[in-house]
């Protein structure tokens, strides 16, 4: 059904002086009909680049260079673009590839593409929104869906084309553990029906369901072998950065002399948006500087809007926020800034500067902060971005994107550092990094405020707040909270 | 996710379920009557149908008074600037060289009526007829498809690129940008903001156009519509009353 043999495949440089980049080596495997593979690679080792040469998109439509035989159901994808339908993808961020008015338009339009007559394309949109679990939300808006509801819409539509092979780059990337359960049910479905699946992960826990896995390292490619195999050579895996296993995380030192000052102080906070949307109903919580904080809770407690109002971002309805013991009303975020370093979720929507070098200099250089150059070049080696200083940061891999998030706020080295979500979509290179550096901070004495889904992360802080429906319901010891009856509703 | 742009009422009426082409049709024919009728009076009778028919067709009060709001500033500067513009007849205040005049604050009411009725007319076509109607629409009378895809992608992304912008700023400000000082100041201070967004569309473009070229845009297939726009009995008959009430009205004005 696919046959990929001896593939190469080179980037065209990403500006004047710079060299093309090799995306995938020698790659070669087989794949028959109704089997599924999965591409197992630490971010940034070619993952998606397969998927786009696989699926006639590259170098069709992004440039570069290729060489070797891949071939879709005896078609010569290389030499010509596959007939429409015939290969099915699934892009790491759903979201762009959502474009119509209603869920149920965005299954009709490539069945419309198809040349489907209209009579029959009804009762296909019918069956594709049944299997994806979408006919409640049929007639609505794709934008208003949660994060795993985009993924089984985005699923949903190209499976409707019944292509010969489905490729789903990274379908568990970005979401919530909700959203990651929702889709592997889907694909559970799709591999039990026979479809011909390949589909590609950056961490080894998502493989369970394919037999076969391949592992990818630098665009170099294994023989696909089977997943259990695979699975078994954890030093391996770990080498190929897909796993960081906890037995080898730092220890979370505390600072010498714990502090009884506060650093982050709320009093009665509520909160509710524009719409009308209570998010936050009267929080308390004081913590002291140095404290490693975990919040947890469900999606929609109100995590991410009690973050946001550490730097200002949002301003209470109610209530006040103290950061270093001085009320945080009136202060604009930017000079919040100086004490909360914040780290926001998805990491690709915040980088705005034309090289990596300039978007961590960005906020040294807005707070007019000492020794520029030193902060800077000290952030990117720490993160190991220094070869990629010059790069513009939006053609860099989803992992190293979080790393340039990363270092742009060590450069500021706050006292408060505020993490939405900072573990999602991270390969288990990203993880041994981000982990590290929080290691380092916490023994360094600063707060760390993290908002995580990951109960193993959780497990290492001083202290767990639990929230759910705008309200704390548990805030303790790790294994007061994470053992309590609350933690059942996490 | 605000999506301004969108001011479709889902509901299942008949002037809902009328062919988007007949809307276009009628639509046509109010502008030329809003134009056509010399008398503040007629506009407002006219405005005054529009909303009657708006709530028939289950259109809440809460969007009329939104396009309401839309119109103010519009309405509010015909009222102040037009009257001056436009002096006829006695005057009631004199004010050096500008004069308030009875026959000019009529012209401002009558070209304050006529904006407003052109508005409500827009209205009715964009309350009840949802975004695939009307580029299918535009489609059936003539217009590429790649147009209309076009159409809908850019009402699809604006709130998009609004969004970003929003992200961005907030990005920018977590690492200590801060607005200030004059106008000046200020507009270059979002000049890194902008910049960032025009990158950001940019991206967002090259995505979309691998999302259509996987989805199967370039194929030679010919493409086929799911739920095709139909003339039905009451489209025709809506067509040929508003057809014949047109031509009345000419005639009556002009015999």
């Amino acid at each position: 059904m696919l046959a990929v043999e001896h593939l190469d495949f080179a980037y065209p440089p990403p500006g004047a002086g710079l060299p093309a980049t090799a995306a995938l080596r020698d790659v070669s495997f087989h794949l028959e009909h109704g089997e599924t593979l999965a591409v197992m690679g630490a971010s940034g080792s070619g993952k998606s680049t397969l998927c786009h040469v696989l699926a006639g998109l590259a170098p069709r439509y992004t440039g570069g260079h290729v060489a070797g035989v891949v071939r879709v159901a005896g078609h010569d994808v290389l030499a010509t673009m596959p007939p429409t339908g015939a290969v099915g993808l699934l892009f790491q961020d759903a979201a762009t590839q959502l474009f119509n008015p209603t869920v149920e338009d965005e299954v009709a339009w490539g069945l419309e593409a198809l040349g489907t007559p209209p009579q029959h394309i009804g009762a296909q949109v019918e069956e594709a929104l049944a299997r994806f679990g979408l006919l409640p939300v049929r007639a609505g808006s794709p934008w208003t869906l949660s994060g795993g509801q985009q993924k089984r819409l985005a699923l949903a539509a190209v499976w409707a084309m019944h292509p010969h092979v489905l490729l789903l780059d990274e379908p568990l990337g970005g979401l919530d553990p909700q959203g990651c359960d929702e889709v592997l049910a889907a694909l559970a479905t799709l591999h039990h029906s026979g479809t011909t699946l390949l589909l590609t992960t950056a961490r080894a826990p998502a493989v369970a369901l394919a037999p076969l896995t391949l592992l990818l390292t630098d665009g170099m490619a294994t023989s696909p072998a089977s997943t259990a195999e695979v699975l078994q050579d954890e030093a391996r895996l770990v080498k190929a950065g897909v796993l960081y296993p906890s037995a080898l995380w730092p220890t979370f030192e505390a600072p010498p002399g714990p502090s009884s000052e506060s650093a982050v102080a709320v009093q009665d906070l509520h909160f509710a948006y524009t719409d009308g949307h209570a998010a936050l109903h009267g929080v308390n919580l004081d913590i002291p500087q140095g404290q490693f904080v975990a919040v947890i809770g469900p999606n929609g407690a109100g995590k991410s809007t009690l973050l946001r109002h550490f730097n200002g971002l949002l301003r209470p309805t109610r209530g006040a926020v103290y950061i270093q013991g001085q009320d945080a009303a009136g202060r604009p975020t930017g000079d919040l800034a100086r004490e909360v370093g914040f780290l926001f979720q998805r990491p690709e929507q915040q980088l705005f500067a034309a090289t990596v070098r300039e978007e961590v200099a960005f906020g040294v250089r807005r707070l007019h902060l000492a020794d520029v150059e030193g902060r800077v070049e000290r952030a990117l080696a720490r993160f190991e971005l220094t070869a990629h200083a010059e790069m513009p940061p939006s053609i860099l891999s989803y992992g190293a994107q979080r790393a340039v998030t990363l270092a742009a706020l060590a450069a500021l080295d706050t006292p408060i550092l505020a993490l939405d979500e900072p573990t999602v979509g991270l390969d288990g290179c990203d993880w041994a990094r981000l982990l590290a550096w929080l290691a380092e901070r916490r023994a360094a004495g600063t707060t760390l405020i993290i908002v995580t889904h990951e109960m193993e992360l959780a497990a290492r802080a001083d202290r767990v707040v639990a929230l759910a429906e705008g309200r704390v319901v548990a805030d303790g010891a790790p294994d007061e909270v994470l053992s309590g009856p609350a933690e059942a509703t996490l | 996710m605000s999506v301004a742009l969108d001011f479709y009422v889902p509901r299942d009426t008949w002037l809902h379920r009328l062919d988007p082409r007949v809307k276009l049709w009628e639509m046509l024919l109010g502008f030329v009557t809003a134009f056509l009728l010399p008398y503040w009076w007629a506009q407002g009778a006219f405005l005054l149908g529009l909303h009657l028919l708006l709530l028939y067709s289950h259109i809440p009060w809460s969007a009329l008074r939104r396009l309401w709001r839309q119109m103010a500033w519009l309405v509010g500067l015909i009222l102040v600037l037009q009257p001056f513009f436009a002096p006829a007849g006695a005057v009631l205040v004199a004010l050096g060289p500008l004069r308030l005049t009875v026959g000019g604050l009529i012209e401002a009411v009558l070209l304050a009526a006529r904006a407003l009725v052109i508005a409500f007319i827009i209205g009715v076509l964009l309350f009840t007829t949802d975004q695939r109607a009307l580029v299918q629409a535009f489609v059936r009378l003539g217009m590429p498809y790649s147009w209309g895809l076009t159409f809908s992608l850019t009402l699809r992304f604006l709130p998009a690129i609004q969004q970003l912008f929003v992200t961005v700023r907030e990005a920018q400000a977590a690492r200590g940008w801060v607005v200030e000082g004059n106008l000046f100041r200020r507009l270059r201070d979002y000049l890194p903001v902008l910049v960032a967004v025009i990158i950001g569309t940019l991206r967002m473009s090259d995505r979309l156009t691998l999302a259509l070229a996987a989805r199967g845009l370039a194929s030679t297939a010919p493409r086929t519509v799911w739920r095709d726009l139909r003339m039905r009995p009451p489209d025709w008959i809506t067509f040929i009353v508003s057809a014949l009430a047109f031509g009345l009205l000419l005639w009556v004005r002009w015999r």
